[in-house]
């Protein structure tokens, strides 16, 4: 289960986010909506353990994260949570495989052929030597949707997966998504704005930032 | 890729400086067995030190046998030996001497005998295995200090004894007797009056003499004495300046180095601080990232220094294959390889804080701030 209490942050006395309260059961899914600016992205960092929140508790299965050392943080993201940012952040000047390559090697797996398995599944296959910036903005976000599941994490994060994305390229994207999280028994956490994801997902919970349901 | 090239240039120069230096030095201490001051012909002292005892340069002349035996039996004089130079073989010089010359240094014959009359000889380590000489073998000398093709073909010298090694420069001699040297030389063998040597290796019996007697043979005779610790410390002098110089520039090549990997970790960085922030949100640890910059970092250092440490080896070699001096270096001194191997790990040390610096800076860097900003 994930738990999170009272989360609030702010910068120079600003509030980006206040009093975030949120439980999620293990494999189910919860969809956080918002208008942009409402500090989505922030929220999903503070959850992913990228930024300590000023107050309250991120808990995942009774380990209170941000209890954690700094490197206890990184190796938990590492084995037990899958990110897909809104900008991808993959290495351009690498190719696919070389991407997926350095997520596997951080979680000392030596066995390739879980990738090859991946990359047929999001269909990139025969493009896995092909540099990142070479990629269309679909493919862009496939690669960043394999790289996320690579660990078969417990909980996935993504942050507007879909934002830059054609009807088509939603539809894939966002299916994709939820068959490997149900591939992985992981709960799905989808941070948008975009309307056309609710009409293909269902969710669990729902929460508007600012409103608790 | 520049500062990989100013740290192999810099460990080159500094080791060839070490080794040049330090094998030198050790090299003109064992070659001198205790020697306190050698008698020869006027000149210059240094070129008599040099000469007579490191076999590095021609003799200032010739002195009279019979003044030598004089100046040997002196009552300032423990012990002595003339020693007369003059021919070659395949540029191993042929020094005339009596087998008292043996006493000088710590010897003995690895096979064979010392000479019993005039023409045989004994030969030294290096001699034996260059050469090819072997005991009951005949070779001719050559007229000169080098080999120039002018031979004695009419007396052949026979080898009747081979040296162990000594690891000084009697490795590199063929030593006969006095006779021996005369015979080939016309008009020295008619009488002892006119009989000549190079110079005579002398050792006081009281070391206050080092005072008294080289200024009375200085002054009251046509030979000079001179002092090997006085001479080749003087040479030292000279040559440690130069020495001094290079090592400046070697330490300051060393520098700019450091510098060159300080500033291509830390370039690299901010040209990849996006690409690092990836990797911790793939969960790689600060450490990890620390880390990746520091292997970086040094691997630059290590590799530049050890390839720099293995060319300095390499030249160093080269100059003692084609240099005089070189011929008479004792190689296989491994405790100077101590002295550059702690100097090599000082380098790595000051690398490893230089990068450390650049992995400071990524280990402090914000994840969440470098990504929204990209």
């Amino acid at each position: 289960m994930l738990i999170c209490e009272n989360l609030s942050f702010s910068i120079d006395g600003h509030n980006l986010i206040s009093d975030i309260n949120f439980k999620i059961k293990k494999e189910k899914d919860l969809l956080i909506t918002g208008p942009s600016g409402i500090g989505k992205t922030t929220l999903l960092s503070i959850l992913s353990g990228l930024q300590k929140p000023t107050n309250g508790n991120v808990i995942y299965n009774n380990i209170n994260l941000y209890n954690l050392v700094e490197n206890k943080i990184d190796y938990f993201r590492g084995k037990q949570l899958g990110i897909v940012f809104q900008n991808f952040n993959l290495i351009n000047t690498f190719t696919i495989n070389q991407n997926l390559q350095l997520a596997n090697k951080n979680l000392d797996s030596k066995d390739n052929d879980h990738l090859f398995e991946l990359l047929e599944r999001v269909g990139l296959a025969d493009k896995s030597h092909v540099k990142v910036s070479k990629l269309s903005t679909g493919e862009k976000q496939r690669v960043a949707v394999a790289r996320a599941f690579i660990g078969k994490p417990k909980w996935i994060f993504c942050d507007e997966p879909t934002s830059s994305l054609d009807d088509k390229n939603t539809d894939i994207i966002t299916n994709l998504i939820k068959e490997e999280s149900l591939r992985c028994k992981a709960s799905l956490i989808l941070i948008t704005h975009d309307k056309r994801i609710q009409k293909i997902l269902n969710f669990d919970q729902i929460l508007k930032l600012g409103e608790e349901l | 890729m520049l500062s990989m090239l100013l740290m192999i240039l810099g460990m080159t120069i500094i080791t060839v400086s070490i080794l040049v230096n330090q094998i030198t030095k050790s090299t003109f201490n064992k070659n001198n067995p205790n020697v306190d001051v050698v008698v020869g012909a006027k000149g210059s002292p240094l070129q008599l030190i040099l000469s007579s005892l490191h076999h590095i340069d021609i003799p200032t002349g010739n002195i009279n046998y019979e003044n030598a035996k004089k100046i040997i039996k002196h009552p300032a004089i423990k012990f002595g030996v003339p020693i007369s130079l003059g021919d070659n073989f395949q540029n191993f010089r042929i020094l005339g001497t009596d087998t008292n010359f043996f006493k000088l240094y710590d010897t003995k014959l690895k096979i064979g005998k010392l000479w019993e009359k005039p023409m045989q000889s004994v030969i030294g380590y290096n001699v034996a295995n260059v050469t090819q000489l072997k005991i009951d073998k005949f070779f001719v000398g050559s007229h000169g200090l080098i080999d120039t093709g002018d031979v004695h073909s009419e007396q052949p010298y026979k080898v009747v004894g081979v040296l162990k090694k000594t690891g000084t420069i009697l490795d590199n001699l063929i030593i006969t007797s006095l006779d021996s040297v005369w015979s080939l030389h016309s008009g020295q063998n008619d009488n002892d009056k006119n009989l000549e040597v190079t110079s005579i290796l002398l050792q006081y019996k009281n070391k206050a003499s080092a005072f008294s007697f080289p200024r009375l043979i200085n002054k009251k005779t046509n030979m000079q004495a001179a002092s090997p610790n006085f001479e080749i410390s003087k040479l030292f002098k000279l040559t440690g300046e130069a020495h001094k110089i290079t090592n400046y520039l070697s330490v300051l090549i060393v520098f700019l180095s450091f510098a060159g990997i300080f500033f291509t970790l830390f370039n690299n960085i901010n040209e990849r601080k996006y690409d690092l922030a990836i990797l911790r949100t793939l969960g790689f640890s600060k450490r990890k990232v620390f880390s990746i910059i520091l292997i970086e970092g040094m691997t630059i250092a290590f590799l530049g220094s050890l390839i720099g440490l293995l060319f300095g080896l390499v030249i160093y070699k080269t100059i003692e294959y084609f240099s005089l001096l070189g011929k008479s270096m004792i190689t296989g001194q491994f405790e100077f390889f101590y002295e550059i191997f702690m100097v090599w790990m000082i380098i790595l040390v000051i690398s490893f804080l230089t990068c450390l610096i650049p992995c400071i800076k990524v280990y402090k860097q914000n994840i969440r701030s470098t990504l929204i900003n990209n």
